[in-house]
C-alpha cells in the first residue's frame, strides 16, 4: 500500500536537493498525513505533525543508512513527532476531548448513519492508549506486517501480536454498535 | 484450543501473521463448534471495514508548506551536522571506535535566527520579569502518570512552586517553608500514625537577601545560570512555536547545561536521574525568556546505558525521559495573594539562618549601582563559629546583586565559597580580584576586610561593582589555597609547549593553577558545563590502569585512552602527561576540545 522509493533520490534529498526531497514529500505526505489524522484524532494537528515529521525528515536524512524500509523510517518520525505532540498536549485529557469533539461534531453535520458510523469509530480509536492505536492504525489502515510496524513503534513483534489482540477486545463492542447504526438497528 | 488462544489466532490470521500449518485446522475446528469464537471474528473483519472507511477529507498540501519553510532557512541536511564545530568534529574523530557522542537533535536543525540570541536575552529578560503566574505539567518515563504542577514569582525573590505527589515551598524574602509527605514511623504502643505518610512542615527563617541555599531558585523564573556562559554562535535553534497561547523560541542543549534549572524542579518534584549529556529541548517564552516547555531525552552515548542500570532506569535512545510543559502562564500580571500563603498550622521544624536586618552593616557599598537597581535588604548575619559578615543587596525585577563583607575572616582560602579554582584579575586602582571559575562571584582580600559580590550580572558587571567599592584588594598570603593560581603566561615556565584551547566558545576565561609543576586550567561553562585540562611535565608517560571502563583513543595523533567513569581523556605528547577531565561533556566533545589545543 505505501510505495518504495529510488535509493538515488533518497540520495539526493539526502545531499541537499530540495527537488528530490519534495518528491518523497509529496510520495508520502497522503500516507503521513491520514496516519497522524486517525493517531491524533485531529486533522489541523495531523497537518501540523506531519510538516514537522517532514522537517525532521530532511535534518534526519543523511543519517539513513538504507537498511531499513524507507517508508517505515519515514512512519517512525511520524510517529515518534505524534507521541512528543501528544505528550505536549497531556494525552489522556485530550484524547477525551477529542472523541467527545468527534461524536459533537458528527451529531451536527452528519446526523445520517455513515456520520455515526465514523464518528464511533473515531470515538473508540480515540478511547484507546497511544501504543495500542498507533498499531492498529498501522496494521489495519495501512496494512504494514508486524515486522514493519514492529520497526516503526520500536517494539517486538511478539508485542505487537499481543497489542492487536488487546485493541480488537477493547473496540469490538465499538464496532458492533456501529455495524448496528448502519443497519438502523 | 480454548477461546483465548482461538481469538489470538484469529487476530493473527487475519493480519496475515499466522504461519502456515495445523494451527489453521485446529482453529477452523474450533471456530465451527463456538459462536462466540466466531462472532470475535466477524468483528474483527467489521472493524477493518469500518476503519478503512474513510472520510473522503482533502489531504491539505504538505509538500508546500515544508519546502517553503526549508527554502526559508536555507538548510541542507548534510553539511548541516559538520558546522557545529564541538560536537560533530568530535564523532568525526572517534568514528568506528567509540559508538558514543552522537547526539539526538544537535546539529539537526535550521538555526533560527534567534536560537544565537538566546543566551544574551535570557540573561537581558531578568531586569524585566516581576511577575510569573505558571501551571505545567510533569511526565516522567519512570511514572505512569503525569503530575501538575504551579510556579509562582513575584519580584525580587518570593516564590512558591508545588507538584502534585512532591513537595510544596515557598520562599518569601527573609524565611521559606517546605511541606512534604514523611514516611510514619509506628512506634510501638502508640498508635498515633494517621495513614502511611504524614505531612511535615519545615520552616526557614533569617534568610538572607537572595541565599542560593533557598529551596527554589531564580532560574526556574528566568534560566540565566543555564545560559549565562553559553556559546552565542550555537547552531542548535528549534525555532518558533505556540506553547500555551505563548510565542515561544527553542534550543537543543544539554541537561548538564540546564542543570539549575532541573535542580530547581527537581525540589518539589523529586525526579528521576538525568545523564549530563542528556539532550535537552528547552522552549522559553519569545518576550519574556521564560521557560514553557523543557523535553529531555535518553543521549544515545556509550555509557549511558551503564550509567541508567547504575542508576535504576532503563531508557531508550531519543526516549523523552523527563517533559515540563507549561499549561498556562501569565507574566507580570498580578499574582493572587493566596499563592503565597504560608503553610497553616505549626512547623513541625523551624531553623534560624542567622541572618537580621540591621541599620548598619560592615558590607560596603558601590559608588554607582547598575542603571535601575534599588537598594534591597541589608542585615548582618551571624552563624555559631563563623565571622558576622555584613549583607547588601539591590535588585531590579528578577536580576539581583549582593556585597557580603566580613571583618573577622581567619583565612586559609578567600571569603565567599569561590571555590578551589579562582582566576586572579587587576582591577586597577582597586587593586588584585580573584574570580570564580563561572565568572559569578568576585572576590577582594582587603586590609581587614574581606568581600565578596556576587549576583545574576554579567561576569563585566560584578566586576566593575567589585572595583568600585572603595577596598583595595591584595594578592592572597602565600599559605591560601588560592595563591598556587596564576595566569597562563606564568604557567608557560612550569610546563614548556603548555597547551589551550583556541578558539573556545561556550566557557568562561580560564582558571589556572600551578602545583608542583603541574599546570591545571578550569573552563566554566553554562549550568553545570565545564572541562579541567591538567598538563603534567613530571610523569612522562600514562599511569598504568587497573580500570575496565577504558578505551583507546587517537588523541591529536597520539595514542590515548579515555575512562568513562572519571571522565578522563588522558595522553602523552612531547612527554608531557595531558588529561582533560568532565564529569559533563562527553568524550566527543573532550575530543574536540583536545583537537582545538595550541601552544599557549
Amino acid at each position: 500500500m505505501v510505495e518504495e522509493l529510488e535509493p538515488a533520490l533518497i540520495r539526493a534529498a539526502a545531499a541537499g536537493d530540495l527537488k528530490a526531497f519534495e518528491t518523497i514529500v509529496r510520495a508520502y505526505q497522503q500516507h503521513i498525513w491520514r496516519f497522524l489524522r486517525r493517531f491524533l484524532g485531529d486533522a489541523a494537528a495531523a497537518e501540523d505533525v506531519a510538516q514537522e515529521t517532514f522537517l525532521r525528515l530532511y535534518r534526519s536524512l543523511p543519517g539513513f543508512a538504507f537498511q531499513a524500509k524507507f517508508s517505515a523510517w519515514v512512519f517512525k518520525i511520524a510517529r515518534n513527532a505524534a507521541l512528543d505532540e501528544l505528550r505536549r498536549r497531556q494525552r489522556r485529557e485530550r484524547v477525551a476531548v477529542a472523541a467527545a469533539a468527534a461524536l459533537d461534531s458528527g451529531a451536527v453535520s452528519g446526523g445520517g448513519t455513515a456520520g455515526e458510523t465514523k464518528v464511533e469509530i473515531e470515538a473508540a480509536l480515540a478511547a484507546l492508549p497511544a501504543d495500542l492505536r498507533e498499531t492498529v492504525v498501522l496494521v489495519e489502515v495501512f496494512g504494514l506486517p508486524y515486522a514493519e510496524v514492529s520497526a516503526v513503534v520500536g517494539a517486538p513483534v511478539g508485542t505487537i501480536k499481543s497489542r492487536m489482540f488487546r485493541a480488537r477486545e477493547r473496540m469490538q463492542d465499538w464496532a458492533r454498535t456501529g455495524e448496528e447504526a448502519a443497519n438502523g438497528l | 484450543m480454548g477461546c483465548e488462544a482461538t481469538r489470538l489466532a484469529v487476530s493473527l490470521r487475519h493480519d496475515g501473521e499466522l504461519p502456515d500449518g495445523p494451527e489453521h485446522d485446529a482453529l477452523d475446528e474450533h471456530l465451527a463448534g463456538c459462536s462466540e469464537c466466531r462472532q470475535f471474528e466477524q468483528d474483527a473483519a467489521r472493524l477493518r471495514a469500518r476503519l478503512r472507511l474513510e472520510p473522503v477529507d482533502e489531504v491539505p498540501d504538505i509538500a508546500a508548506a515544508v519546502l517553503a519553510e526549508l527554502r526559508a532557512g536555507a538548510a541542507a541536511p548534510a553539511p548541516r551536522a559538520a558546522r557545529r564545530p564541538l560536537v560533530a568534529a568530535a564523532v568525526a574523530a572517534v568514528a568506528g571506535m567509540v559508538a558514543g557522542a552522537t547526539f539526538v537533535g544537535i546539529g539537526r536543525s535550521p538555526q533560527s535566527p534567534a536560537a544565537a540570541d538566546i543566551p544574551s536575552e535570557v540573561v537581558a529578560a531578568q531586569h524585566d520579569v516581576q511577575s510569573v503566574d505558571a501551571r505545567f505539567t510533569l511526565s516522567e518515563s519512570s511514572r505512569p502518570d503525569d503530575r501538575r504542577g504551579r510556579l509562582a514569582y513575584e519580584a525580587p525573590e518570593t516564590l512558591a512552586l508545588s507538584v502534585e505527589g512532591g513537595s510544596s515551598l515557598l520562599v518569601d524574602q527573609d524565611a521559606w517553608w517546605e511541606v512534604s509527605r514523611r514516611e510514619c514511623s509506628p512506634v510501638a504502643g502508640r498508635v498515633n500514625c494517621p495513614g502511611e505518610t504524614t505531612r511535615w512542615v519545615t520552616t526557614v527563617t533569617g534568610r538572607e537577601p537572595f541565599s542560593l541555599s533557598a529551596p527554589i531558585p531564580l532560574e526556574l523564573v528566568t534560566p540565566v545560570d543555564s545560559f549565562a556562559l553559553a556559546a552565542t554562535t550555537d547552531e542548535s535553534g528549534l525555532g518558533r512555536r505556540t506553547i500555551a497561547g505563548h510565542a515561544a523560541v527553542g534550543v537543543t542543549v544539554t541537561a548538564a547545561q540546564v542543570a539549575p534549572f532541573l535542580a530547581g524542579l527537581a525540589e518539589a518534584a523529586d525526579l528521576r536521574p538525568m545523564y549530563p549529556a542528556d539532550p535537552v529541548e528547552m522552549w522559553l517564552d519569545a518576550d519574556h525568556l521564560v521557560p514553557l516547555a523543557v523535553d529531555v531525552r535518553a543521549a544515545d552515548d556509550a555509557w549511558r546505558p551503564r550509567w541508567a542500570a547504575a542508576q535504576g532506569v532503563v531508557d531508550r535512545p531519543g526516549e523523552v525521559v523527563v517533559a515540563f510543559t507549561v499549561t498556562s502562564l501569565q507574566v507580570n500580571e498580578p499574582v493572587p495573594d493566596d499563592a503565597f500563603d504560608p503553610p497553616r498550622g505549626r512547623p513541625d521544624a523551624t531553623v534560624r539562618a542567622g541572618f537580621r536586618p540591621t541599620g548598619t552593616t560592615v558590607a560596603p557599598s558601590p559608588g554607582r549601582l547598575p542603571e535601575g537597581f534599588r537598594e534591597y535588604r541589608a542585615g548582618t548575619v551571624t552563624t555559631p563559629g563563623g565571622p558576622r559578615v555584613g549583607v547588601r543587596s539591590w535588585t531590579d525585577g528578577r536580576a539581583w546583586l549582593t556585597v557580603r563583607a566580613t571583618e573577622g575572616w581567619l583565612g586559609g582560602h578567600l571569603f565567599g565559597d569561590l571555590g578551589p579554582d579562582v582566576r586572579p584579575l587587576d582591577l586597577g586602582s582597586a587593586g588584585q580580584a580573584y574570580v570564580s571559575a563561572d565568572g559569578r562571584l568576585v572576590a577582594l582580600h582587603g586590609d581587614g576586610i574581606d568581600v565578596v559580590v556576587s549576583g545574576s550580572l554579567e561576569p563585566d558587571q560584578l566586576q566593575a561593582v567589585a572595583a568600585d567599592l572603595g577596598v583595595v584588594g591584595q594578592p592572597v598570603p602565600a599559605g591560601w589555597s588560592e595563591a598556587t593560581s596564576g595566569t597562563l603566561i606564568l604557567a608557560t615556565d612550569a610546563v614548556p609547549g603548555l597547551l589551550a584551547p583556541r578558539h573556545l566558545t561556550g566557557f568562561g576565561a580560564a582558571a589556572v593553577r600551578v602545583d608542583n609543576q603541574a599546570v591545571s586550567q578550569v573552563y566554566a561553562g553554562p549550568g553545570d558545563r565545564g572541562f579541567t585540562l591538567v598538563q603534567d611535565p613530571t610523569a612522562g608517560r600514562l599511569a598504568p590502569s587497573g580500570a575496565g571502563d577504558e578505551v583507546a583513543v587517537a588523541v591529536r595523533g597520539q595514542a590515548g585512552r579515555y575512562s568513562y567513569e572519571r571522565g578522563e581523556l588522558e595522553w602523552v605528547e612531547r612527554g608531557v602527561t595531558r588529561t582533560l577531565r568532565s564529569t559533563t561533556l562527553t568524550l566527543g566533545e573532550l575530543l574536540a576540545i583536545a583537537e582545538g589545543l595550541r601552544p599557549a
